[in-house]
């Protein structure tokens, strides 16, 4: 889960890291109240959870109290990369000296974090790497050992700082590290950290995203994932504890497992377009697929569903019960087509054959699709 | 044998005693699994299927010589739970929970290490050695015996693939599941070597997906040290950017760990690499041809 600039801001704040004041608002007028208090320029930055912001016109700097009010007014109603804004950060401009970057990410592969630290900062890291390799350090920290702040510091020496700079970078890598690691972090980043003209050092901006998996242990960070699903149908299959995937075509898909459910997107795609993508999980009840069946149909164009299911860890006979018990209370006539193989099938294509449901019993996602396909030209 | 379980192995079940715990454990013990203990703190004494139950996993080892353990434990216990196992000298430790936190997942596979004990998962279906025994939540009847390995990120497309494989009377001599984190336990290329050892293997078949580096690193594997023919899927062609599908760790981020780029990879060192799954088939019996 990625939190918003804000809230990143808020959470390094906590945790030691000085950030430049700011204040969040949704109002134009509160905005221009904030910058007269903090004193011009101010920057005004869209909170929206994506990346390329800068590009797409969300930060800008306002040098009087109407042009807060109208770039504020701009802000919030351009969406960003297709997602609406919602607030805006107010926050008074910093003078620069110099920039640095600094994350803290995991790398998949080897199994441990990685810390990596640039000299130059305000661009993206990977860029810097390519142009100037001597500006960047990096190195995979054993786990169960942490980042020593000695070690931060020899990372900064790697790349050419001296003095009270190597001191204060280090030190802010250190801390970095230690929140990623107390928040259950996949990413910490600062880009930049800003030395000013008066020798200070701010976090101007902070990138945070949380491992959804950890979220139990973390009832500090008092944020409700729900809440940034900003797709009602991607909010829904969320509540109802599955994951869909709005996509823009014509054919619902209901998948037991994620591999499965890309697959059958990959097969349907070669003769229709997948309206979504959607994975039930190892937790299938009557009840969870009758919302399932709910959650699909609500598409807006749909022509057919085709349902893919394996009886691993899941009771598909119990599922099947909810998906004839949707198909019978709604009267649904579009073409169903389930494909369901695994422990106690046969019992499974008994329920759903009764209700109208064309199965199959072929072990190819391939043939299936065939079936739909003959379906929707209109074939018995 | 195949790869890492035989029918002679002797599977404990940590977790046995839940919802999944026993439903599992009863298609494990009707598949042929010789399991010969559950654990699960507090429930010492009980019995599950047959199957006697003890509080900690030493006991397990000493008393019923488990050398095997499959989790069905939740997610928040899974750690202390692996170091426990790992303590008590068990050798192959599989975990079918789902959401363990990924610090977590690194901490274990920090522990884990330096000492001889080969873990698959988190979000792993486990592993089936067909016609012998399986550790996991595997449906049987989707696999066969014979000579084809089958290592993949996904629990229900290594089913679909290996039932394809089935029909068309290509057995398999061991399907693992990796698991399909964001950081897994044991990483592919150590599966393509275990099944380049395996004298009962004669091709192994990967099936991917999108995100992470899994298959670009064994594309390399392959490239220098791999004895045996590959083929492979990969699945997502058409998955949208920046969404997870699914699995915590399938999700394309910034341009990377996209279909195409693990495809391009993989083709690149000679795997032969199906458009949809079906195709795997034909691959093989191609490859194995060829072989």
């Amino acid at each position: 889960m990625r939190l918003y600039e804000f809230e990143g801001s808020e959470l390094f704040r906590q945790e030691g890291l000085p950030v430049p004041d700011y204040a969040v608002t949704a109002s134009p007028r509160e905005a221009r109240q904030k910058a007269q208090e903090m004193g011009l320029p101010v920057i005004i930055k869209a909170q929206v959870l994506a990346g390329g912001r800068g590009l797409a016109g969300g930060v800008r700097t306002a040098e009087s109290l109407e042009q807060v009010e109208e770039v504020v007014h701009r802000i919030l109603d351009t969406p960003i990369k297709g997602l609406p804004v919602r607030w805006v950060t107010v926050a008074q401009k910093v003078e620069i000296e110099r920039e640095f970057y600094l994350g803290v990410t995991v790398d998949g592969y080897s199994g441990t974090p990685v810390v990596i630290l640039s000299a130059t900062g305000g661009v993206s890291v990977e860029e810097i790497a390519r142009a100037h390799p001597e500006q960047v350090a990096s190195r995979q920290v054993p786990i169960t050992k942490g980042l020593s702040l000695s070690e931060a510091q020899q990372m900064a020496q790697e790349v050419g700082l001296e003095r009270g700079e190597l001191v204060q970078v280090a030190a802010t890598l250190h801390t970095l590290y230690n929140i990623f690691r107390k928040y259950d972090a996949l990413v910490t980043e600062i880009n930049p950290l800003v030395r000013t003209p008066k020798g200070t050092y701010l976090a101007v901006d902070a990138k945070v995203e949380v491992d959804d998996a950890s979220l139990y242990r973390h009832p500090d960070l008092q944020v409700v994932l729900e809440d940034r699903i900003l797709n009602p149908l991607e909010r829904k299959g969320y509540q109802i504890g599955v994951t869909y995937v709005d996509l823009d075509g014509e054919i619902g898909i209901i998948a037991s497992g994620a591999g499965l459910g890309m697959a059958t997107m990959d097969v349907i795609s070669q003769r229709f377009r997948p309206a979504n993508f959607l994975e039930t999980g190892g937790a299938i009840t009557a009840e969870l697929l009758y919302q399932v069946m709910d959650l699909v149909l609500q598409k807006k164009g749909l022509k057919g569903v085709f349902i893919n299911l394996y009886g691993g860890i899941n009771p598909i006979h119990e599922g099947a019960k909810g998906i004839v018990s949707y198909i019978r209370e709604h009267k649904i006539t579009i073409p169903i087509v389930a494909k369901v193989l695994g422990n106690r099938q046969e019992e499974t294509w008994e329920i759903l054959k009764e209700q109208g449901v064309r199965v199959v019993t072929e072990v190819a996602t391939e043939k299936g699709v065939e079936q739909l396909a003959h379906l929707l030209e209109g074939g018995k | 044998m195949s790869i890492l379980l035989s029918r002679e192995t002797r599977v404990l079940v940590q977790g046995i005693t839940g919802r999944v715990g026993r439903v599992q454990t009863k298609w494990m013990l009707e598949y042929g699994t010789d399991i010969v203990a559950g654990v699960t703190p507090g429930r010492g004494g009980e019995e599950v299927e047959g199957i006697p139950v003890y509080d900690t996993v030493a006991e397990a080892v000493v008393k019923r010589g488990a050398e095997a353990s499959v989790f069905f434990v939740p997610p928040a216990s899974v750690k202390d739970a692996v170091l426990e196992t790992i303590e008590a000298g068990v050798k192959l430790i599989v975990i079918v929970t789902e959401r363990v936190p990924i610090h977590d997942v690194m901490e274990i596979r920090a522990y884990a290490k330096d000492r001889e004990v080969q873990l698959l998962g988190p979000t792993s279906p486990g592993i089936i050695t067909p016609g012998e025994a399986k550790m996991g939540i595997m449906p049987g009847n989707m696999f066969t015996a014979g000579r084809i390995g089958v290592i993949s990120r996904s629990g229900t497309l290594a089913y679909e693939i290996s039932a394809d494989l089935s029909v068309a009377g290509l057995g398999q001599s061991s399907v693992v599941g990796m698991g399909a984190d964001p950081v897994v336990f044991t990483n592919m290329p150590e599966l393509l070597e275990l099944f380049a050892k395996d004298p009962d293997t004669d091709l192994v078949v990967i099936v991917g997906e999108v995100g992470g580096v899994q298959e670009e690193k064994s594309a390399q594997f392959i490239a220098q040290r791999m004895t045996k023919p590959v083929v492979a899927y990969v699945a997502g062609q058409n998955a949208p950017e920046g969404k997870r599908m699914g699995h915590a760790g399938a999700i394309i981020q910034g341009g990377m760990g996209t279909s195409q780029s693990k495809v391009t990879a993989l083709r690149q060192v000679g795997v032969e690499v199906a458009e949809y799954p079906l195709q795997v088939v034909e691959l093989v019996r191609q490859r194995l041809i060829l072989y």
